[in-house]
């Protein structure tokens, strides 16, 4: 009786050994929204592929790739040359896929009567010489400056285009996700902070930077001073015909812009949707 | 002391130990009572038209032509909607209307609201993204989507100095004087019969694989993850903490080096969970290389790392409070030390060993830091048998943290959020509650 209890285990075991071909993503939390909607699509016309997403930062998402732990690594950057260097040291050759643009609005709380900053003002206030929002020309309350961590690509993009690779002052509160900094900055009406364009709702207030209001078109002209490509870098390019070539030219097809534009990130085309 | 300040000094201890329970009782229904309301509305709640069409079209649950009927019902208002918003729209587009650039604003905003509300069009192409795809499935979300139709939320900063106010305005004004002025009075009239609620019992939702990020369906690979990693972990740890435990109790020497190794293991029980995590990321993925990527089987080795100790300590003390009588008596009878010990001593102790293992597989499965980097991922379909060796997948702790912190639109899927929470604690709680059972009932059997 026990030998046959074992035998209907080990060929329950062995028959479903025969597993579902992976794709693998980890990175950006920024790329995470078109990531997961990605996986959803391409798992529902390949029913024999599991897509997997996790979002840990785009420096995690570098690290699993130089590791070859995953197949894409979503990144909200580009690689830095030590990333580089180790992955090639690893074997790994990366790849970068560009998937879709998007801006960086500077966001804050909607009882928050300030509507424009200038690209210095918003350096000012995240370096600590302007702590007040009474110098900016709104009410008398102090700034809470909330950033990225630092492994994060938003985070690298920031300090990059605004910050101009200056230090952010002391007082700067690190939040871990997108996410985290709409939902600290929703709860707080002196809160200043930034983040992915789809993670933009109507709890938060998207202010203009320079006079332009970060929007898809202005982001695509490049008006827009805050904007970047999101990146997905695979090993070497993917073998044509394969799962993870046809995941990594999604975005190329009209399906996968449409999910893009959805998400309300910026299609690398001029893609277009008619109303009917 | 006398007698009555005895009494007296008695009774108050008595009721502060009354008042301390009470407490507790007090903490753990405020604690629980709001998970178990707001869990529960993830089950019961009134869905709408648009939650059966949901479940026909991608759980083919539900009779066809119920659905098509009620899909009818309710198409003789969105196409009244739908056809008097066209026209406007293009005659905005074809500047038929004075100022038309005033409304195009305006009439987009309302456009894309209406859509999130009824559902697209049906006549048009459908869209690609599945929640583009569906208006409200749940009654009280699409109370709040009515609410945001009928009043528009505008923040008035008059005044400077402070901060802004907001003001609820009639939507309607934007649009006085309009064709489309009629259409709010429509929608709010009809909005019953438009979206059909009726009440559901939704107990598929802990069966029902996720769509679209957790927009729509429920939470089964999450449980299945949550499933696979506790009890992998139970695999590992406990005939190895078991064996370890023996060790200590009935073969080591109290010495050094057992008083060492015993600081050792409580040692690791005190270490905190992340740093598990991070092992298990360096040792079993990095350097082992149990798997070419995150797995269930390098989260389920972490977590069993984690729950070892308790196990250990746990299986230990049960073990050494069996008498030293039952020893010796099996020993006199001339029997090995390992068969007293298999025969004798562990049944004695199974029910403490038992309590153990539970507690800590109900800790297995709540664990969140340990399969940060090990184990779980925000989307994967559910695993089957053969491919918890070398595949990750989402679980419900880490993705209860996962909905809250990285989720693009948290806001509207609160109720799978407080689904997950419910589900989570249910699972714990009865993980508990059937090692209160099994102790119980071994401990009564042992009696005889």
């Amino acid at each position: 009786m026990k030998k046959m209890f074992l035998i209907i285990i080990m060929l329950v075991m062995v028959f479903s050994l025969s597993a579902k071909d992976k794709i693998v993503i980890d990175g950006s939390t920024t790329v995470g929204p078109i990531a997961k909607a990605f996986a959803e699509y391409f798992m529902s016309i390949n029913k024999d592929v599991n897509v997997t997403v996790s979002e840990s930062g785009s420096g995690n998402g570098a690290k699993s790739l130089v590791n070859s732990t995953c197949n894409i690594a979503a990144m909200s950057r580009f690689m830095k040359d030590k990333e580089f260097k180790a992955s090639v040291a690893n074997g790994v050759m990366p790849v970068a896929h560009v998937i879709a643009l998007d801006g960086l609005p500077i966001i804050v709380h909607p009882s928050n009567p300030v509507k424009n900053l200038s690209v210095k003002q918003i350096r000012d206030i995240y370096m600590g010489n302007i702590t007040n929002w009474k110098a900016v020309g709104g009410p008398d309350m102090k700034i809470v400056t909330i950033s990225r961590d630092t492994n994060s690509g938003t985070y690298e993009t920031f300090h990059k285009l605004v910050m101009k690779k200056q230090k952010i002052g002391k007082k700067c509160e690190y939040v871990g996700s997108n996410g985290a900094v709409r939902a600290r900055v929703q709860s707080t009406n002196a809160a200043i902070g930034y983040a992915g364009l789809g993670f933009v709702d109507n709890t938060v207030k998207a202010l203009k930077v320079n006079g332009i209001y970060p929007s898809k078109k202005t982001v695509s002209l490049g008006t827009y001073p805050i904007a970047r490509p999101l990146y997905m870098f695979t090993n070497t390019y993917p073998k044509m015909g394969s799962n993870l070539y046809r995941f990594i030219t999604l975005h190329l097809s009209k399906n996968g812009q449409e999910i893009v534009k959805g998400i309300g990130f910026v299609p690398v085309t001029n893609y277009k949707k008619t109303r009917r | 002391m006398d007698i009555n300040n005895r009494k007296v000094l008695n009774k108050s201890v008595t009721g502060f130990g009354y008042f301390s329970i009470f407490l507790l009782a007090l903490s753990l229904l405020i604690i629980l009572l709001p998970i178990i309301i707001n869990g529960l509305g993830a089950f019961f709640f009134k869905g709408t038209v648009e939650f059966r069409r949901v479940q026909y079209e991608k759980f083919n649950r539900g009779n066809n032509e119920d659905i098509l009927a009620e899909i009818n019902k309710t198409n003789v208002h969105k196409n009244y909607i739908y056809k008097k918003m066209h026209t406007f729209m293009d005659k905005i587009d074809e500047e038929e209307i004075e100022d038309s650039y005033k409304y195009e604003k305006n009439v987009n905003e309302l456009y894309k609201l209406i859509k999130d509300l009824i559902g697209p069009p049906l006549d048009e192409d459908r869209p690609v993204l599945i929640r583009e795809q569906y208006g409200e499935t749940r009654w009280d979300k699409a109370e709040e989507k009515l609410d945001e139709i009928l009043y528009k939320r505008e923040w008035d900063y008059t005044n400077k100095d402070k901060i802004g106010r907001q003001v609820k305005t009639l939507r309607l004004n934007d649009f006085k004087g309009t064709e489309i002025e009629d259409i709010f009075r429509y929608i709010e009239t009809n909005i019953e019969a438009i979206m059909l609620p009726e009440f559901t019992f939704y107990y598929n939702f802990l069966f029902d694989k996720s769509y679209d990020a957790h927009f729509f369906g429920g939470i089964w690979p999450e449980f299945l993850g949550t499933f696979y990693l506790a009890l992998g972990a139970m695999i590992f740890a406990v005939p190895m903490g078991i064996i370890a435990a023996i060790y200590l109790a009935e073969y080591s020497k109290e010495g050094k080096i057992l008083s060492i190794l015993r600081t050792f293991i409580s040692t690791l029980s005190g270490v905190p969970s992340i740093v598990f995590g991070l092992f298990g990321l360096a040792f079993f993925i990095n350097t082992m290389k149990v798997s070419d990527s995150k797995s269930v089987l390098a989260g389920a080795l972490t977590l069993a790392l984690l729950i070892l100790p308790t196990v250990i300590r746990s299986s230990e003390e049960a073990i050494l409070a069996v008498p030293d009588t039952y020893r010796e008596a099996s020993l006199a009878l001339g029997t090995t030390k390992l068969k007293t010990i298999i025969k004798v001593i562990l049944p004695a102790a199974l029910p403490g060993i038992l309590t153990g293992v539970i507690i800590s597989l109900g800790r297995a499965a709540g664990e969140t830091a340990p399969i940060i980097f090990t184990a779980a991922v925000s989307v994967g379909s559910p695993l089957s048998f053969g491919e918890i060796f070398n595949q990750p997948s989402p679980a419900l702790s880490w993705n209860i943290y996962n909905l809250v912190t990285e989720h693009e639109a948290v806001n509207e899927i609160r109720h799978v959020q407080y689904g997950m929470v419910f589900s989570l604690v249910l699972l714990v709680l009865s993980l508990n509650l059937v090692a209160v059972i099994l102790r119980a009932r071994i401990t009564k059997k042992l009696r005889g």
